[in-house]
């Protein structure tokens, strides 16, 4: 059996950087690694893939061709990349999409027939509904991720999440492997991540920092792993790989009421306005030579 | 009583109703806003329903909105025949429009002069489906709407009334057309729904003609786009129900100033029927004269053929208790009748329709407050079979008037004789026959006297 993963997270927050990059220094760790990017968008795997993208398994729907041998698609170090694809921004239904493209893979064994070692969901945004649950109800991913910045609405994105995760392990879904604290420039960030974990009996398993030199490997087309893989940046990508494949911790978190993560996010958002209101002035003496 | 498995019915014949039937939950008194539309298309005479929907909607209405009013087959546009998008889930994840585009356009190609009526049921509705924007690309083609009419949205009671809005706002004109004097339309009885529609709509219009008043009834009739096209011209609008179609009489108010008047249920009998036309005649200027040597003529007919089943009714069965479980409209009526004119005791009525909460107020004290008994009987709004059926336990009447879901088990169950007259009737078939005016109320007399008389 594959080691399954689901990266969730707000939109925008990194997950897709964070997973291809992941899937790039497991794949260079020697195991061989599935990425499936479940958003209609179907970027998940273009930095693995030089910036191409690829058919999606919904366009083999759309077209009805019922050809199944192309939807799978060698990347970075063999890398196999799959993306779920879905319709036209404001058409159909995504989330129905996501659930389609998911039991049309597995029914039809296409998964097996690659047969790698850990399989990468890349999921779209919050899981605002059924659909975008799938990949954590039982039998598909056994262990969800989540990728958060220090921003109060990424933070709350976590929390449905964490919800999420309750409602289906009644079920056999997936539980909780950890957290990753993306884009992080200072520490309170970090501390802020931290706390909440910590209140929602969770864990963060590893922080990344904001770094130019993802932005730079993304223009050209390529994951930091690729792109520069002497880089600080894909050092602790390649850290993250190696916690995330000997990660065996399984649980549920305790998420918070919506209005109790409100006012607990109150106290940290304060405090990081008033750092950063710190640095700004110390930078403004500096520059004013005061 | 059978001891069998099957349940026999009063004439010791095996019905073919298990036990497990018999508690079956699934009984319903109604079906979605999708059926309520696409009876109510297939009730004009040129109207065609284009389904957006999966398939299984079309097909489930056959069964479930035609065969249970009154053992309907669906006719040229109805049935197998109906036109439909077949939404499977392709078109859900990628959305359904193109497949309606074409759709429309071949419909549109094979049958001409025609209503289109294009139904939104739950998958296009839930998935966002643009169709307002696919079917306003038609309207210069054909007299096209589009009723958005998701089953999990409404029930079918109310699909009338959203078919009524969506020809009132999309169809007909917005200009003022001169009315025309002594001519109405009539609203409230619901194709299907109201299982004796044919005919009740039938005598409204003979009652009412007999007095000089030209009626459009628009369901029924052939070319029923030029009904349709000719409500704006009428003097009047007649509602004949306490709820459903008083949204579309109130909408045609406010667009062409057409005054409307309200009856709380389609006449039933001499003593509704001449008030009915009184009424009516009074708003029209019809010469009270004329009014009142017709409902003279017809009564003295009705009270002569009245006379006939006087003996077995007070031999057999004087001053029953009855039940009723029925639409907002014949419960009224038929309430009012069998108290009034065969002095019958309301028991229990029980309003199956689900009318809105504003209206119950309205509907209790219609019944209540015009009743010649001194007995009062329990009024309760219920649209589950169950429930209904533990509502009817252990009480005096002898007759029930309800749907033919209670048929076969009513002997057995509550020994009363059994008058199907409300949503749905699987056990007969229905053309004309209706209960309305004054060949209707004797109607009522001989269903209700047919059933304790005999058997040789
Ligand atoms: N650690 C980081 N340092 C610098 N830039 C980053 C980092 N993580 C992500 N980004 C940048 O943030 C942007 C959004 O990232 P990405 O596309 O991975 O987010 P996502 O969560 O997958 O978004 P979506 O929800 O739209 O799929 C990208 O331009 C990416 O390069
Ligand atoms: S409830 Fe929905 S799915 Fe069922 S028949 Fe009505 S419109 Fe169709
Ligand atoms: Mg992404």
């Amino acid at each position: 059996m594959p080691k399954q993963i689901a990266i969730y997270g707000k939109g925008g927050i990194g997950k897709s950087t964070t997973t291809s990059n992941l899937s790039a220094a497991l794949s260079d760790l020697g195991y061989s690694v599935m990425q499936i990017g479940c958003d209609p968008k179907n970027d998940s795997t273009t930095t693995l893939r030089k910036g191409k993208s690829i058919p999606t398994v919904l366009d083999t729907v759309r077209q009805r061709s019922g050809d199944l041998d192309n939807l799978v698609h060698e990347g970075y170090n063999g890398i196999y990349c799959v993306e779920a694809g879905g319709p036209e921004p404001g058409v159909g239904c995504a989330g129905r999409g996501i659930i389609a493209a998911i039991e049309l893979l597995d029914n039809n064994g296409i998964i097996d027939e690659y047969s790698p070692d850990i399989i990468i969901y890349d999921v779209l945004g919050d899981v605002v509904c059924g659909g975008f649950a799938m990949p954590i109800r039982k039998g598909i991913a056994d262990q969800v991720y989540t990728v958060t910045s220090s921003d109060y609405m990424a933070i709350y994105a976590v929390n449905n999440l964490f919800k999420g995760i309750l409602k289906y392990s009644n079920n056999g879904g997936a539980l909780l492997g950890g957290v990753i604290g993306n884009s992080i420039k200072s520490s309170l960030q970090e501390d802020m991540i931290k706390d909440f974990t910590e209140r929602t009996n969770s864990d963060v398993i590893q922080f990344v920092p904001r770094s130019p030199t993802v932005t730079r490997c993304e223009l050209d087309g390529v994951t930091t792993i690729e792109g520069a893989p002497d880089s600080r940046q894909a050092e602790v990508y390649r850290e993250l790989a190696r916690k995330v494949i000997n990660n065996k911790d399984k649980y549920l978190p305790t998420p918070f009421d919506n209005d109790d993560l409100a006012d607990w996010a109150s106290g940290w958002i304060n405090q990081l306005l008033l750092n950063r209101k710190v640095e700004i002035d110390n930078i403004q003496e500096e520059a004013s030579g005061i | 009583m059978s001891s069998k498995n099957t349940i026999e019915n009063q004439s010791g014949i095996d019905t073919g109703i298990n036990k497990f039937e018999k508690e079956s939950v699934e009984a319903p008194r109604y079906s979605c806003a999708l059926a309520g539309v696409y009876g109510t298309t297939l009730g004009i005479r040129g109207g065609i329903p284009i389904l957006h929907s999966g398939a299984g909607c079309g097909v489930g209405q056959l069964f479930g909105t035609l065969y249970a009013g009154g053992e309907s087959a669906g006719g040229n546009e109805g049935g197998t025949s109906t036109p439909c998008s077949c939404l499977v889930e392709e078109h859900v994840i990628l959305g359904g429009e193109e497949k309606l585009r074409n759709l429309i356009e071949s419909t549109i190609e094979i049958a001409n002069d025609e209503l289109f009526v294009v139904t939104s049921g739950c998958v296009p509705s839930l998935i966002g489906d643009d169709v307002d924007q696919v079917v306003d690309e038609f309207r210069d083609q054909a007299a096209i709407i589009h009723v958005n009419a998701p089953g999990f949205k409404a029930n079918s009671s109310e699909g009338y009334n959203l078919f009524w809005d969506a020809i009132i706002d999309q169809l007909l004109p917005d200009e003022y057309l001169e009315s025309e004097e002594k001519t109405v339309n009539i609203f409230g009885v619901v194709p299907y729904n109201h299982v004796y529609w044919k005919g009740d709509l039938l005598t409204i219009k003979t009652l009412l003609e007999s007095i000089g008043i030209k009626t459009n009834i628009i369901f029924t009739e052939k070319n029923g786009l030029d009904h349709i096209k000719k409500i704006p011209q009428a003097e009047y609008n007649i509602v004949v129900n306490p709820w459903l179609g008083v949204r579309a009489v109130e909408k045609l108010e406010e667009k062409y100033g057409t005054p409307f008047i309200k009856f709380p249920n389609v006449p039933v009998g001499a003593k509704q029927t001449a008030e009915f036309l009184r009424i009516v005649g009074e708003k029209l200027s019809i010469p009270s004269e004329t009014v009142e040597n017709y409902i003279a003529e017809k009564e003295d007919w009705y009270y002569r053929l009245m006379e006939y089943p006087g003996d077995a009714i007070i031999l057999v069965r004087p001053n029953s208790f009855y039940a009723v479980a029925a639409e907002s409209s014949y419960a009224i009526a038929f309430t009012k009748f069998l108290a009034n004119e065969l002095g019958y005791l309301p028991d229990i009525i029980q309003i199956t329709d689900n009318p809105p909460i504003e209206v119950r107020e309205e509907i209790i004290r219609e019944i209540r407050d015009n009743l010649d008994t001194v007995v009062q009987p329990d009024i309760i709004f219920e649209a589950d079979t169950y429930k209904i059926r533990k509502n009817l336990e252990n009480r005096p009447f002898l007759f029930l008037f309800s749907s033919s879901i209670e048929a076969p088990t009513s002997i057995e169950d509550y020994n009363a004789l059994h008058i199907p007259i409300s949503y749905p009737i699987y056990n007969r078939s229905v053309l004309a026959k209706h209960y309305s005016g004054y060949d209707g109320g004797l109607t009522v007399v001989e269903d209700v006297v047919s059933g304790f008389v005999g058997p040789l």
